[in-house]
C-alpha cells in the first residue's frame, strides 16, 4: 500500500527542512526537489492504483474503520478517480513550482522557510485530495490556507505582499470558521465526522441543520475558490506572491481548497439529502457572475500578474459553471458531460495557468517590471519565453489543437444544450478573455522599447519547468477526447455515483 | 449601502443558527437517555472501549492521540507552519544594494 507515502514523504520534507538546511543551500534544494519528485512518483502510483483497482479506502490506525462497532469510529482516506486527478495534478504543478524556484528565488533570504512552506502547502492539498473524514478535511483546509497566507506575504520588504498576505488571511481565517460550524452543525445532528457515513445518516433523517451547514459550507469554500462576489484577496494576493507561488495558487490551490472540495462536499455527503437543482442553480448563477466579473476586469488590467489572476478568477466561472450543470441535470448525459468538463478544465487550467504565471515570473525577473506597457518587443529579446506565453494563452482561450479546446467545448456544450442563455454567458466570457490574452500578445510582438533589448532568456532551471508544462499542453491537445473518454467522464461518474463511494467504505469492515 | 447589507445578511446568518441550534427543529443539548445513544453512538463507543483498546485512562488522550492521531499530527503541522511563516514574515529585509 502506496498511498500513506503520499503524506509521509511530504511532512518529512517539511519538518526536517530546517535540519537539512545546516548543511548549506545546495543541500536545501536538492532535498527540496528530492522530496517533491518522490511525492510526485508517489502520485502517479496511487493514481495508477485507483484506476486500475477502483476506489482505495484506507483506515489509519487498524484494519478496518470499524473497530467493534458498526459505523467508523477512525479516520479514513477515501480516493476515488477524482481525488487520484487532483493528487496527481497537485503533485505535478508542485514539483515543477519546486524546480523553477531554484533559480527565480536565488536572490531572496530565507529561503529555508520557503522551502519550508511550499512543501506544507503541497502536504496540505494531498491531505485535501485523500481524505475520507470532513473534519481532517478542515484539518488540511487550514495547513493548506496559513502556508498559502505565508507565502503570499513572503517577500516582506514590499508594502504589496504584506497588505496582500494581510487581506487574505483576515477574510480566509473567516472563510475557514464557516466551514468549521458547518462541521460543528454537522458532528451536533448526526454525530459522526466520517463523509460517507454522514452521506447516510443525512439521508435518513435530513434536517434543517443540514441545510444550515450546506450553506456554511458553500460560503466557505466558494471564497477559496475566488468566485465572484469574493474573489477580491484573489486579484491582490497572486500578483504580490513570488510567481513559483503564484502558479501553485492560481493552479491548485484554488481548485483543491474551493472547487474539489465543494464538488466532493455536495455530492459525497449532502447530494442524499438536499434538492441538487437547488444548489446547482445556485452555483450557476455565482459561475456567470464570475465569469463576467473575472475575464471583464482582465481586460483592463495593466499589470501582468494581475490580469493572470483576473483571468484565473474568469477560468474559475467555467469550473464552477460546468460543476452547477452537472448538479442541476443531475443524472442526464449533459449534466455528465459539464461535469467531465469541468473536471477536464480543472486539470488543463491547472497547466496552462502555472505556465502563464512561471512565464510572468520570467519576464519579471528578467526585467524588473510587471506593466505591460513597458513590455513592448519581448518577442526579440526573450523569443523562448515569448512562445511559451503564446502556447499558454492560446491554451487558455481554447484554440483548437490545445488542451483548452476541448474541455472548454465540453462546457459549453453542456451549457448550450442544458440552457441556451449560459452558454451564451460563456461564449461573451471567453470573448472578453480573448481580448485580454491578444493585447498582451500584441504588446510583446509590437516595436522593442528601451528597456527589453537587453533583456535576456533566463537560465535552465526556469526553462525547463515552462517547457515541460507546454510539451504537457501540445499533448494533452493531440488526444483531447481519448482524455476526456478515458479519465474525465469516468471521475464525474465515480463522482455523481454516491452509493459507490458510501459503499467503499463500508464495505471494508 | 454596504455596510446595511453586510449587517442585514449577518442578521439572516444569526437567525438561521439559532434556528438551526433550536431544540424543535434542529441540534438538541443536554442529551441523555435514547437520545444519547441516538446521538452520540460514536462518544458512547469510545467511552465503552477506549480503554481496552488503546489502553489509556484518559479517553481525551485516548481519541486525540490513536482514534484520531493523524488530526493531532495535522494540528502539530498547522502549530510549525504558523512558525516557519511567522519567523520567515519577521526576517530581516533583504538589502537591495545591487538594484
Amino acid at each position: 500500500m502506496i498511498l500513506p507515502y503520499l503524506i509521509i514523504i511530504p511532512l518529512l520534507g517539511a519538518f526536517s527542512m530546517p535540519i537539512v538546511s545546516l548543511l548549506g543551500r545546495r543541500a536545501r534544494e536538492a532535498w527540496a526537489l528530492l522530496i517533491s519528485g518522490a511525492t510526485l512518483a508517489v502520485a502517479v502510483q496511487v493514481f495508477r492504483d485507483v484506476w486500475n483497482r477502483g476506489t482505495i479506502v484506507y483506515t489509519l490506525g487498524a484494519k478496518s474503520p470499524f473497530g467493534m462497532a458498526n459505523f467508523p469510529i477512525r479516520i479514513v482516506w477515501e480516493v476515488d478517480k477524482l481525488g487520484a486527478i487532483m493528487v496527481v495534478i497537485v503533485a505535478f504543478v508542485s514539483f515543477l513550482a519546486v524546480l523553477y524556484s531554484l533559480e527565480y528565488m536565488a536572490h531572496d533570504t530565507g529561503l529555508e522557510k520557503f522551502y519550508t512552506l511550499i512543501l506544507i502547502l503541497e502536504l496540505g492539498m494531498l491531505g485535501i485530495a485523500i481524505t475520507g473524514d470532513i473534519f481532517n478535511f478542515y484539518v488540511f483546509l487550514e495547513i493548506m490556507s496559513i502556508a498559502s497566507y505565508a507565502l503570499v506575504a513572503f517577500r516582506n520588504d514590499t508594502w504589496e505582499a504584506i497588505e496582500a498576505g494581510i487581506k487574505y488571511m483576515f477574510v480566509g481565517s473567516l472563510a475557514s470558521s464557516f466551514v468549521l460550524l458547518g462541521i460543528a452543525l454537522l458532528y451536533g445532528q448526526y454525530g459522526t465526522l466520517t463523509m460517507a457515513y454522514l452521506a447516510i445518516k443525512m439521508a435518513e433523517n435530513p434536517t434543517i441543520v443540514a441545510k444550515v451547514a450546506l450553506a456554511l459550507f458553500l460560503g466557505g469554500l466558494l471564497f477559496k475558490s475566488g468566485a465572484s462576489p469574493v474573489h477580491m484577496w484573489l486579484a491582490d494576493a497572486h500578483p504580490a506572491a513570488p510567481s513559483s507561488i503564484s502558479a501553485m495558487l492560481s493552479g491548485l490551490v484554488i481548485k483543491v481548497g474551493g472547487i474539489y472540495a465543494i464538488a466532493r462536499i455536495i455530492f459525497s455527503v449532502f447530494s442524499p439529502a438536499v434538492n441538487l437543482t437547488t444548489v446547482g442553480w445556485i452555483i450557476i448563477i455565482f459561475a456567470c457572475i464570475t465569469l463576467i466579473v473575472g475575464n471583464a476586469m482582465a481586460v483592463i488590467q495593466t499589470d501582468m500578474k494581475r490580469l493572470l489572476a483576473y483571468s484565473s478568477v474568469g477560468q474559475i466561472g467555467y469550473i464552477l459553471l460546468g460543476l452547477g450543470i452537472g448538479l442541476a441535470a443531475y443524472g442526464t448525459k449533459v449534466g455528465e458531460i459539464a461535469l467531465a468538463g469541468a473536471i477536464y478544465h480543472t486539470v488543463n487550467h491547472a497547466l496552462m495557468k502555472a505556465l502563464l504565471f512561471l512565464v510572468a515570473g520570467a519576464v519579471i525577473h528578467e526585467l524588473g517590471t510587471r506593466n505591460l506597457n513597458e513590455l513592448s518587443g519581448l518577442a526579440k529579446s526573450m523569443p523562448k519565453t515569448t512562445f511559451a506565453f503564446l502556447i499558454g494563452a492560446a491554451a487558455i482561450v481554447g484554440l483548437p489543437p490545445l488542451n483548452g479546446f476541448a474541455s472548454k467545448w465540453l462546457i459549453y456544450e453542456s451549457s448550450a444544450l442544458f440552457n441556451p442563455v449560459l452558454g451564451a454567458i460563456a461564449i461573451i466570457g471567453t470573448a472578453f478573455c480573448t481580448a485580454a490574452y491578444v493585447r498582451v500578445l500584441f504588446t510583446f510582438f509590437g516595436k522593442p522599447s528601451e528597456k527589453v533589448i537587453e533583456a535576456k532568456e533566463p537560465g535552465p532551471a526556469m526553462l525547463i519547468p515552462m517547457f515541460i508544462l507546454v510539451a504537457t499542453i501540445i499533448i494533452m491537445g493531440i488526444l483531447p477526447w481519448q482524455i476526456s473518454e478515458k479519465f474525465m467522464i469516468p471521475a464525474a461518474r465515480a463522482l455523481w455515483d454516491v452509493f459507490g463511494y458510501v459503499a467503499a467504505l463500508m464495505g471494508v469492515g | 449601502m454596504k455596510k446595511t447589507l453586510a449587517f442585514l445578511s449577518l442578521l439572516v446568518i444569526f437567525a438561521a443558527l439559532l434556528l438551526a441550534t433550536h431544540p424543535d427543529y434542529g441540534i438538541k443539548f443536554g442529551l441523555g437517555g435514547d437520545e444519547w445513544l441516538r446521538y452520540r453512538y460514536t462518544d458512547e463507543y469510545y467511552i465503552e472501549h477506549g480503554v481496552e483498546e488503546v489502553g489509556g485512562t484518559n479517553i481525551v488522550t485516548d481519541i486525540v492521540f490513536d482514534y484520531r492521531g493523524y488530526d493531532t499530527l495535522g494540528e502539530a503541522t498547522v502549530l510549525f507552519t504558523a512558525i516557519a511563516g511567522a519567523v520567515a514574515l519577521l526576517r530581516p529585509w533583504r538589502r537591495d544594494e545591487n538594484e
